[in-house]
């Protein structure tokens, strides 16, 4: 019995068929290369939403307020969506460190009315993204208020971190009264607001060494570490190193083939992203230590070196420890500090 | 015939019928997307006519291009620096109606320099009055509300005292454009109705470090001029300052370096965020007073791409000493 499914298709058909996968084909490609061009019109569904005001927060920032305060207007809140709308360019700071809310709220001190200060309750989601944010913008002159988990005055600003709060004060000026408003401001959020976990980076802050570091300077950072978008979540130090200046870093990971396996990322972002040159380590006090000459494919103990045409980074991997240095003047500066890092991190806690 | 030989047949019906359903399948399809295709996204501007939204009110005439003034008194600065171009009257004639764009983005008190001072705004309406201006319009489309905006930096009541009018912008006062040869100001929502009948256009904005952008100057002082959704240009961030560049060519701008954000911009916060550096730029090419403004923030123009590529596309020059600066020294108040 004849069967159309076996009869063969005549040129003419197959030349159809060829033509129609073809239209379908170029249909595809038409609809990835739009899809995939950036075009903000076509998110104009919130065009007005610029003008829009911000959205207004579930309540004062604190009721009742301390003596001598008073709100200025509704408090305001701000999503991950929205937080650019409030603090513009600077957004990028918390989003990248695990940004959840934020409220902020205007609030006269006392009866004169150009004293005012702003304040400004971020919701990081954990504690150690709150220290993230407070200690990556920590000012080079601010003094320790003695406040909650960690806190600096700085001029005019109040800045802490509870529990996973980020808080900061902005005075409209730096007068003692305004400061003394913005300090009771503090107390009385930190005294009212429960937190399940407080911000604890003493374990951390530990293994630096202390000698030459510049006070303050440790900070968390949460992404984009000297630039690389690989590196995350790492503890910065900084040193006086005679006229110039050295940065120490170290991130502790789960396992030590993690802390292997960003050590590896970390080297080819020096070398091949940054064109930084590998050369080989020539005091370091390790065992494991690479060859001259050798691949120095990161392994436990040894250390890479790269010469970045002006300073030299230094990368180690200790246990779940990954470290180094960052700028320093030359090489041998470079290997000192990794040697006084590493031994820090080997004597201390695991 | 059918009838002789009805096998012969079966597959020309069979081939008509499943024709007759493709056809059918790509019509209800077709139908479906041309149903639920939106021709005109949502918001009011949608049903507009996209227009130009380039403006050119760069000055006709020659004469020297940039002023550099040091000192410590804003007023005097500006009144310096314009001078040593020839004068306010060489840019503003009798009867000109000037729209002045500061950057009045942030709710902050002026001491923290996150925004126009309201000293500057104020000297350059009364400069621009006392040249014979007809009217001196003052606006931007803030970060936050508005408003607040204009009184909490000072700007507000500082314009007004000084015979300035403010424009605060309202939904309508938006219109939706297409840069020609731009790849993100399309379909967009561009400020157009305060600039009817406007002969001059200044931008006076301070130096502040962007911690997105590397710098906040008198090029991204233009962005106050986009409405919308625009934080997604943060994206390309540098992509929408050069095409902010190719949008706007103002009579000149004022960049003012009395004191320079250094870190946390561009809100900044702390007044230990500021530096110092007395310094006031006056220039008929924002590129070039930007390359200036980059060396008060320690960087140079070769730190900030969209600079680089403003000069590439001849939008200005970023070798701000070939436009051969006059620097002069306001004297003390």
């Amino acid at each position: 019995m004849h069967s159309t499914s076996t009869r063969i298709p005549g040129p003419g058909e197959k030349a159809v068929s060829a033509s129609v996968v073809v239209v379908v084909a170029g249909v595809l490609v038409g609809m990835f290369l739009q899809q995939a061009r950036f075009s903000p019109a076509v998110q104009v569904a919130g065009a007005l939403a610029a003008a829009a005001p911000a959205s207004v927060g579930r309540q004062d920032l604190l009721s009742p307020w301390p003596a001598g305060s008073a709100p200025m207007g509704a408090s305001e809140a701000f999503s991950a969506a929205t937080l650019s709308d409030k603090i513009d360019g600077k957004a990028e700071l918390y989003l990248s460190a695990g940004f959840v809310r934020l409220d902020c709220q205007r609030i006269r001190m006392g009866a004169d009315p150009d004293s005012w200060i702003e304040m400004f309750v971020f919701d990081m989601g954990t504690p150690s993204n709150a220290f993230s944010v407070w200690s990556s913008q920590k000012r080079p002159d601010a003094s320790d208020a003695g406040l909650a988990d960690y806190s600096y005055r700085a001029e005019n600003e109040l800045c802490l971190v509870h529990g996973k709060f980020y808080v900061e004060m902005v005075g409209a000026d730096a007068r003692p009264s305004t400061l003394q408003g913005a300090e009771g401001l503090a107390r009385a959020f930190v005294d009212r607001t429960a937190v399940t976990e407080h911000a604890n980076m003493g374990s951390e802050q530990a293994l630096f060494p202390k000698e030459n570091q510049i006070p303050g300077s440790v900070a968390l950072v949460s992404s984009d570490v000297f630039g690389s978008d690989r590196l995350k979540s790492v503890f910065l130090g900084r040193y006086k190193e005679g006229a110039d200046e050295v940065t120490l870093f170290m991130a502790r990971r789960n396992a030590p083939a993690n802390a292997l396996r960003e050590a590896a990322d970390l080297r080819t972002f020096l070398v091949q992203d940054c064109g930084g040159k590998e050369v080989a380590p020539k005091g370091f006090q390790s065992p494991g230590i690479a060859d001259a000459g050798r691949t120095h494919a990161p392994s436990a103990g040894a250390l890479t070196i790269v010469d970045m045409g002006g300073g030299f980074d230094a990368v180690f991997v200790s246990g779940p420890y990954l470290a180094g240095v960052h700028q320093a003047a030359s090489q041998a500066v470079a290997e000192r500090w990794a040697d006084i890092l590493r031994r820090r991190i080997e004597g201390g806690p695991r | 015939m059918n009838a002789e030989n009805p096998e012969a047949l079966t597959p020309r019906r069979e081939f008509l019928r499943r024709g007759l359903q493709a056809a059918a399948a790509v019509a209800a399809t077709g139908g479906l997307a041309a149903w639920l295709w939106n021709r005109h996204p949502p918001g009011d501007f949608s049903r507009q006519a996209v227009f130009d939204p380039r403006r050119d009110f760069s000055p006709r005439v020659g004469g020297p291009r940039m002023s550099i003034a040091t000192g410590h008194d804003r007023s005097r600065m500006l009144d310096g620096a314009l001078k040593a171009l020839g004068g306010i009257g060489r840019f503003i004639a009798p009867g000109d109606r000037v729209m002045i764009k500061v950057n009045a983005a942030f709710a902050t008190p002026a001491a923290l320099a996150a925004t126009t001072h309201p000293e500057l705004a104020a000297a350059l309406v009364r400069l621009c009055r006392a040249a014979g201006a007809s009217s001196v319009l003052v606006t931007d489309n803030p970060i936050n509300d508005p408003a607040s905006c204009f009184e909490l930096t000072g700007i507000g009541q500082a314009v007004r005292q000084a015979g300035g009018d403010l424009f605060l912008p309202s939904t309508g006062a938006f219109r939706r454009g297409s840069l020609p040869g731009g790849k993100l100001i399309r379909n967009w929502p561009v400020l157009n109705e305060p600039f009817t009948g406007i002969t001059k256009l200044i931008g006076v904005t301070p130096v502040k470090n962007h911690q997105r952008a590397g710098a906040s100057m008198t090029l991204k002082n233009w962005y106050g001029l986009l409405g919308g959704r625009r934080n997604q240009f943060h994206q390309d961030i540098d992509g929408i300052i050069v095409e902010l560049a190719m949008l706007i060519r103002p009579t000149f701008v004022v960049l003012d370096g009395t004191q320079s954000m250094m870190t946390n911009g561009p809100t900044g916060g702390s007044l230990a965020d500021l530096k110092d550096t007395h310094t006031l730029i006056v220039s008929t090419d924002p590129v070039a007073a930007d390359a200036y403004g980059s060396t008060l923030l320690d960087k140079t123009f070769r730190d900030l791409p969209y600079l680089v590529r403003a000069a590439e596309l001849g939008l200005g020059t970023a070798d701000f000493e070939s436009l051969h600066p006059i620097r002069v020294e306001a004297a003390p108040s």
